[in-house]
């Protein structure tokens, strides 16, 4: 086959690039086809979108960087009450500046949530994350005043975007407005995880003690690989605020935070498509099941996950992607 | 003086309940190095395997204690031979996966089975009611508690460090494939203490229960609280784990007599300052 | 050929004729997660509705559809809401478990022309934000306010108030603590929990120090009211003679048994009793109980569903089957009806459920079976919530 020879030929590096053109064309080809196959699921499309974002984030830290979390959901709460506070108290509703105030809330949030966790190892990790996502949650129960408690904050009422295109009841601002943030995250992400700071990362994965003996330090990298982390958990969160024009305690649950570890694990840790199949492939089976039977959708929920376990134990992306490769060798 | 020993009696019988139920947690995870999230979903089986025989049989509380261990066990069996096996060794992710799904399929089908309501182990007479223990009355069930919990705690520790099943045990998590080159059959091994860590949670379950009712979301509700004791411990130390619940138990109690307001906070600042200090759990060994 | 395009072009033509005539319900609810009995009570309240009345209004044949939000969760819910809407033409949303939820929902009415009736969520503020939301459940104020009184009547000086530390339990604590101090009485102390605790011992410990003759408690139904019931008596509590009161919301009929005996004498004011003593009751019960399965899981959000579905009918009867959402919400506006759980009527004004309110003891029957006994009744309260947010 002269054309695999071709392609072995370009190195490596080009490659790449190469390949993320058409992953990112393939996003921009789903996303179309979502947008006029499904024009009357825009809204759970959207909803999709802003977990896209929150899965994401919570890959770079743990599929880059190994640590294992289950309070992610701190991240995107955090940037979901900046953007929704901003709009109900403060009167910023220019849905632009909103998600830019979610980001930096995001990223704050990944700051104090990265210096706590990364204090612990292993297991000790994992609770250390569940306690940070347990105090953000009961703070902003304890701060109704702004947050509106349990009772959610309402009253977001976001502008048109860019003055022109306001948000309508079949979604569609939304959704396009969701899209063109996840397409600008993914492709400064997959520069992000290409540059020497991602590769960095990565490297801390396999072994922290050889990068701290490069003269590298593994903490400082891995609280702003957290901060970066907090950046996109905080677009997702306020995206999701200006979309759904409300905020809820959930958002800060710790439900939110193992749900979006699940859909991770379930795409394939470690890469960024992975992380949008994940999303994809659990919020679409649990509509679906759910709505076929809303009593006692969770039995089929957890058989599926088992089954992937099983049947797929790299995830769905992870397996898929030993597939192909394995095609390919076959092939040669 | 008197609120102060009081709320001492309280802190003991939480704690040693949350011992009761998380210890077997904790031989899975540290001994047998498996993130088993699905630990409340085998105490919750056993909660209702009780239920259904003390209430609708009508058989005595400790026979009914009995059936539950014995029946969890032969449920997970099962599991442990075609799910748990597959995930030994795996990446904690992989099996946080694994377990998260048969915790889902364990709520739904008790859902299904059971109805949602809240189930009650009814107790025998000479657990039923408060008893006066001079300075203020205690309920007789939580005397009860704190007994099992130190009889548990004592049994184990004989089990694991001084017969020659925890030798085995504690080879065969250390280096399986030199424990079976010596002739452990590490798969037996492995089932066995996969029994033990169930029959225990089934036993927490049937003995929390007038603390932590039976119900579906059981599996799911208390799981966190499991997870924090056990980690704040040190997995797999069955001193740790005690006190961690012991200590975690006294903080929480403290905290909602002192600050009920602030309760939530007191509790998971207190776990995170008691990290900080061990970030390996108190009694965690390095790997 | 020709007889295939014929039979196509018939069916076509068939369904579009049904789907004029359907009109869609959409239902949103916990029916899965830790609140399942509580949607599970909202299809047991619809069932019941459509077993007694049919699923005929006038021409029309009403179709429900569910849709499972498990725990608040106001933007799925929302977003399920305009799935509803866009996707299946639903002309009506109905259900709510959880206050944020509906919140989410309400600013999609207008635009969707639907109108949206509450069956549970208690927040006295949702009727507030969209004038075509009606509310056929019970507010927490509604519920609690009317305790105070009897906490007075009853000769109570000073009273302490526990509540779970969320939105629903500071609405009761103000509802209780503003109608109690108005009569004279005195809160000596708020107790604010947070929704996870487990062990209640040391707020017992608390209230016994506190020297108040009475303690008023409200905790969201389910599994943390048992161990609450229980802690209440094991702490000697209940023989120091401290009352125990509380919104019916403790109390509700599916979680009694789990209580037993412990919950005997708990007096608590509330919307509705399964053992309320009327023929329109009884026949609510029995259709209700067959639609459960099991009678011993039917609660109070059914009957709220059950009247839900009433006004829906009257809505459906008043357009004639036509969407037109502000005329559905006008037709109910002042509407007076015989409840299962006594006489009732939607207040013109803020479109939230005029009805009596009652002081129920926990009693146990003849057959085993414990119940709330009616012991006295509150004629005709609106929602004192709305005035006191003013």
């Amino acid at each position: 086959m002269s054309a695999g020879v071709s392609v072995t030929a370009i190195p490596a590096q080009t490659r790449g690039w190469q390949r993320d053109l058409i992953g990112i064309s393939v996003i921009l080809i789903a996303a179309l086809a979502g947008y006029f196959l499904f024009p009357n699921n825009l809204a759970l499309l959207t909803r999709m979108i802003a977990i896209m974002l929150l899965v994401l984030s919570l890959d770079l830290v743990t599929g880059y960087c190994g640590v294992a979390t289950l309070g992610h959901a701190a991240l995107f709460g955090s940037g979901a009450y900046a953007a929704g506070i901003a709009a109900a108290h403060f009167g910023i509703t220019e849905p632009i500046t909103m998600i830019a105030i979610g980001a930096i809330g995001g990223a704050l949030a990944g700051l104090i949530s990265g210096v706590v966790i990364l204090r612990g190892h292993g297991l000790a990790q994992l609770v250390l994350s569940i306690a940070i996502i347990h105090l953000f949650h009961e703070a902003a129960n304890k701060a109704s005043e702004y947050t509106g408690g349990s009772d959610g904050l309402s009253g977001i009422s976001p502008d048109p975007i860019l003055g022109v295109f306001e948000f309508d009841l079949w979604g569609r601002t939304a959704y396009v407005f969701g899209i063109v943030l996840l397409l600008l995250v993914f492709i400064l992400l997959r520069i992000l995880v290409r540059s020497p700071f991602g590769m960095l990362c990565r490297g801390i994965r396999q072994d922290p003690v050889r990068v701290s003996a490069m003269g590298a330090s593994v903490k400082l990298t891995l609280i702003k690989m957290y901060a970066i982390s907090g950046l996109v958990a905080g677009v997702g969160g306020a995206f999701n605020a200006v979309s759904t024009q409300v905020v809820g305690l959930d958002s800060l649950s710790f439900t939110n935070s193992a749900e979006a570890l699940v859909m991770l694990v379930l795409g394939g840790v470690g890469s960024l498509y992975g992380a949008l199949i994940g999303t994809i492939a659990f919020i679409w089976i649990e509509d679906l099941v759910s709505a076929a039977n809303p009593f006692h959708w969770l039995t089929i929920v957890g058989a599926l996950l088992i089954a992937v376990v099983l049947f797929a134990p790299k995830g769905l992306y992870g397996t898929a992607a030993t597939f192909v490769e394995r095609y390919r060798r076959g092939a040669k | 003086m008197q609120t102060f020993f009081s709320i001492g009696v309280d802190a003991l019988a939480y704690g040693m309940i949350l011992f009761v139920i998380s210890i077997g947690l904790s031989v899975t995870m540290g001994l047998m190095r498996v993130i088993n999230l699905a630990h409340g979903a085998f105490a919750m089986i056993g909660g209702y395997i009780a239920s259904y025989a003390a209430r609708d049989l009508g058989l005595g509380y400790g026979l009914a204690i009995v059936i539950a261990v014995l029946g969890t066990i032969i449920i997970a069996v099962p599991l442990e031979r075609f799910l748990y096996r597959r995930i030994y060794g795996a990446p904690e992710l992989t099996q946080v996966l694994m377990t998260i799904g048969i915790t889902f399929c364990v709520i739904g089908l008790a859902n299904y089975v059971f109805g949602p309501t809240l189930k009650t182990i009814p107790l025998p007479a000479g657990l039923q009611g408060p008893v006066d223990i001079g300075f203020r009355t205690i309920a007789a069930h939580k005397l009860f508690a704190i007994g099992c919990g130190v009889v548990v705690a004592l049994g184990l520790w004989y089990l694991i460090e001084r017969t020659s099943f925890g030798v085995k045990l504690r080879a065969s998590v250390d280096n399986t494939a030199m424990a079976a080159a010596l002739g452990v059959r590490t798969k037996i091994v492995y089932a066995a203490s996969f029994a033990l860590a169930v029959g225990l949670a089934a036993f927490g379950g049937v003995i929390g229960a007038e603390l932590l009712p039976v119900e579906p979301y059981y599996a799911l509700r208390y799981m966190v609280t499991f997870l924090v004791v056990v980690s704040v411990g040190g997995a797999g130390s069955i001193p740790g784990a005690l006190i961690a619940c012991l200590l975690l138990g006294a903080i929480d109690t403290t905290g909602r007599y002192l600050v009920p307001e602030y309760g939530e906070f007191f509790f998971y600042l207190a776990v995170i300052a008691i990290v900080w200090v061990f970030p390996r759990g108190l009694m965690g060994r390095a790997k | 050929m020709k007889k295939l395009i014929l039979a196509v072009a018939a069916s076509i033509l068939m369904s579009a004729s049904a789907y004029a005539e359907v009109i869609k319900i959409g239902v949103v609810g916990p029916f899965s997660g830790p609140f399942a009995i509580q949607g599970k009570n909202f299809k047991a309240g619809i069932d019941a509705y459509i077993a007694t009345h049919g699923d005929k209004v006038g021409e029309n044949t009403i179709e429900i559809l569910y849709r499972d939000v498990p725990q608040a969760d106001p933007a799925q819910a929302k977003a399920l809401a305009q799935e509803l809407v866009v996707k299946e033409g639903v002309q009506y949303l109905a259900g709510f478990y959880f206050t944020p939820d509906a919140m989410a929902v309400t600013p999609l009415l207008k635009q969707a022309n639907v109108p949206m009736v509450i069956m549970n969520a208690a927040t006295s503020a949702i009727v507030t934000k969209s004038p075509l939301v009606v509310r056929t459940s019970f507010t927490t104020w509604q519920t609690s306010a009317p305790m105070a009184k009897i906490a007075r009547e009853r000769g109570v000086e000073k009273a302490i108030t526990v509540v779970s530390d969320y939105g629903p339990g500071v609405d009761a604590e103000n509802a209780f603590k503003t109608t109690f101090e108005k009569e004279g009485g005195k809160v000596v102390e708020s107790i604010r929990m947070p929704l996870s605790t487990n062990d209640f011992s040391p707020v017992m410990q608390r209230v016994r120090n506190s020297g108040a003759q009475a303690v008023f408690a409200f905790l969201p139904s389910g599994p943390t009211t048992l161990g609450f019931v229980k802690a209440y008596n094991e702490n000697g509590l209940k023989q120091a003679g401290i009352q125990f009161l509380a919104p019916g919301d403790l109390t509700q009929e599916s979680d009694l048994p789990a209580i037993g005996d412990a919950g005997l004498g708990i007096l608590t004011t509330f919307h509705y009793s399964l053992a309320h003593n009327s023929p329109e009751n009884k026949a609510f019960v029995a259709a209700a109980q067959k639609a459960i399965g099991n009678p011993a899981e039917l609660s109070f959000p059914s009957v709220g569903a059950y009247d839900g579905m009433y006004v829906i009918s009257k809505m459906i009867e008043a357009t004639g089957g036509k969407q037109d959402a502000q005329k559905a919400v006008d037709a109910v506006k002042g509407l007076t009806w015989e409840s299962p759980r006594g006489p009732v009527s939607i207040d013109p004004e803020t479109r939230h459920i005029t009805q009596n309110i009652y002081l129920r003891e926990v009693s146990k029957g003849a057959d085993g079976v414990y119940f709330n006994k009616e012991i006295k009744t509150f004629e005709k309260q609106p929602d004192p919530g709305l005035a006191a947010a003013k």
